[in-house]
């Protein structure tokens, strides 16, 4: 648990100290505004509590465990449609709320729930390259990203993720993320493996290293934005021009949860354009709320790189569930990071 | 006397069995499980299917598969390499401890409980934050760096962050008191007369430490050695951050399987190959070298 999940879950606490009822938030690390639980927590006079997760496969593995006291997960598309498919998703049916209106149709991209009956679009995002712009003037590709590492060995990174890593390889080779022909895929290990030599890294620690200038660029993901945006001079965030992959996470709520009407309050609240914008202008992400982007600051808003114009989404992949076909990545994967 | 025997007896089996029962429930059942496990179906979505499936093992070691699955030599290579990285780390904790360990128990009084609270001092603060500082000591702009180039010894910052040797440095680093404490407990006992009575009775320095002292502190490298080498052999946490997961290792690769690849059985079948091979490597090393402790220190 970060410094600011401990901080935020002590002040929700001491503020509610007389809450009526509970709400158990499983999230990602730093990925709500914490004005927005306080919120919550005082109008409902809701004890909220706040743990966190590194991925999807951890949430995963948890919840599969058994009860865990949860009451709301926030699992990316694809795995959303795997806790679909496990039955441990609770039919809360916010498409009949009337905050569901504000919600993008777009953005209802799980495939075992088109219509918004289970889960909530939370916010999107890209997956690109963070770099530091007095070591590298301009890049704007993928080509620029590997042309750089020859001339500049071991001074980037890619993302310790099987499949960002792979799917870079994939992109570049000009084949879809989702891949599940092993020679596709195997052509993409090969890809990485063959620029290995030149990448400092596979990991997602890397901000605070480029910032300093240890590391000149990094593959990573559009939370970027929070420090670019604050060292404008020093740092840039770009979606390459091969494409990209990006996120989406729904906010759902669990079949296990204790307290689901409570649950289904904060489905609501998630769907009012003015709780919605607090988010977005602090994590600096895509929103799926159609009544946001009016209300963003214009920094925010018309940034191309938080807020890609039609023809650069038209080039980004999201990941699906590959079921037993992902045996194929891990192989590969292995590979990568063994020779 | 049977009464006293019986009370014995009963007090003994009074005592033992809360550690018996705790062992047992929290060491041996999940040991059990993961055994079990490592013969099991991997579920789609992790977990296990209740169907037998043999085929992991083979996947490691190369026994006939069929087409379920493939021998593939990567997973030795990265277990020799654990082997290879563990046994580095264990040597150079130990050359640092064990003159150490001597060096301490010369102190006296408040210094030497001062220095010992020294050593254990770091596991006040989380492992994860102690790994992150050492990035920050290692990094080409960070404190190493910056010392050396001051100082003349280097003109271009060195790559040392996200190489094997910022690997090794972490893990020595992280289990440096681990080594230190089960040596130090038998330098402690090392009654410094018998050293002084194998100098009277004409023993060279060399001889004294070979017949006398190293026997006699012998239980102290082991149980160290020991201590060391299980942690560093399994150890996911500091390849990851230091070592940028270029070089995967055994604990990186369980650690893939049980959340990325989905697969615990795999995974569970590694995690049982690692503890076999560190009992057989532990029972090897107890024998040989305690055998030849007690062997040297006989001829003495």
């Amino acid at each position: 648990m970060s410094i600011r999940t401990a901080f935020v879950v002590l002040c929700c606490a001491a503020a509610t100290a007389h809450a009526e009822g509970k709400l158990a938030l499983y999230n990602w690390g730093d990925y709500i505004n914490p004005q927005i639980l306080e919120k919550f927590g005082k109008e409902y006079d809701v004890k909220v509590s706040l743990d966190t997760y590194a991925s999807n496969e951890e949430m995963l593995a948890k919840i599969q465990a058994g009860a865990t006291g949860y009451d709301v997960v926030w699992p990316s598309v694809h795995m959303h449609d795997i806790l679909s498919k496990l039955g441990l998703l609770e039919k809360t049916e916010p498409n009949k709320l009337p905050g569901f209106a504000n919600i993008d149709k777009a953005a209802l991209r799980a495939k075992s729930d088109p219509k918004g009956e289970y889960c909530v679009p939370y916010a999107w995002g890209t997956v690109g390259i963070v770099y530091n712009k007095k070591k590298i003037p301009q890049l704007k590709s993928w080509k620029d990203f590997f042309d750089y590492a020859a001339k500049n060995p071991k001074k980037v990174t890619m993302l310790d993720d099987m499949r960002e890593t792979l799917g870079v390889g994939l992109i570049m080779n000009g084949k879809s993320v989702n891949s599940r022909n092993p020679a596709e895929i195997k052509a993409a290990q090969d890809l990485i493996l063959k620029h290995k030599p030149n990448i400092g890294a596979f990991t997602y620690e890397v901000i605070p290293l480029v910032q300093s200038g240890d590391m000149h660029a990094a593959h990573y993901f559009v939370g970027a934005m929070m420090y670019v945006l604050e060292k404008p001079d020093t740092l840039a965030y770009v979606i390459p021009d091969e494409g990209a992959t990006m996120y989406q996470e729904d906010i759902c709520v669990l079949k296990s949860a204790p307290n689901k009407a409570n649950a289904k309050k904060f489905q609501e609240f998630m769907m009012r354009p003015e709780v919605s914008v607090l988010n977005t202008i602090q994590q600096k992400n895509g929103t799926v709320n159609t009544k946001v982007p009016a209300l963003l600051p214009a920094n925010i808003r018309d940034n191309v790189n938080i807020n890609p114009p039609a023809s650069v989404r038209a080039k980004l992949q999201i990941f699906e569930d590959l079921g037993a076909d992902l045996k194929v990545y891990d192989r590969a994967w292995t590979k990568v990071k063994t020779n | 006397m049977t009464t006293l025997a019986g009370s014995r007896r009963l007090r003994l089996a009074a005592l033992l069995t809360p550690v018996t029962l705790l062992l047992g429930s929290c060491f041996l059942v999940p040991l059990g499980i993961m055994a079990l496990y490592s013969f099991l179906t991997p579920g789609l979505y992790g977990g296990v299917e209740w169907n037998f499936y043999p085929y992991n093992y083979g996947r490691v070691l190369g026994a006939p598969l069929g087409d379920v699955e493939d021998f593939d030599p990567v997973y030795i290579e990265i277990l020799l390499r654990s082997l290879r990285l563990a046994g580095t780390v264990v040597v150079l904790t130990l050359a640092v401890c064990y003159p150490a360990a001597f060096w301490v128990s010369r102190f006296h009084g408040e210094r030497k409980s001062f220095v010992l609270f020294l050593v254990t001092l770091p596991f006040f603060a989380s492992l994860i934050i102690r790994v992150y500082a050492w990035m920050l000591i290692l990094r080409p702009t960070g404190f190493l760096n910056l010392v050396l180039e001051s100082a003349g010894v280097i003109d271009a910052p060195l790559q040392i962050i996200f190489t094997e040797v910022s690997v090794v440095a972490g893990l020595v680093y992280i289990l440096l008191p681990f080594m230190f404490l089960p040596i130090y407990a038998s330098v402690e006992k090392l009654d410094p007369a018998l050293v002084q009575a194998s100098e009277d009775l004409g023993a060279t320095p060399w001889q004294t430490f070979r017949r006398v002292v190293l026997p006699l502190t012998l239980p102290g490298v082991i149980g160290g050695s020991l201590i060391v080498f299980i942690p560093a052999f399994g150890n996911f946490v500091v390849p990851a951050l230091l070592g940028g997961a270029k070089v995967m290792l055994v604990g990186n690769i369980i650690e893939q399987q049980f959340l990325a690849a989905r697969n615990w059985p795999f995974g569970a079948a590694l995690a049982m190959l690692i503890l076999g091979t560190v009992l057989v490597l532990m029972l090897i090393y107890v024998l040989r070298i305690g055998r030849g402790g007690v062997a040297a220190g006989a001829k003495a």
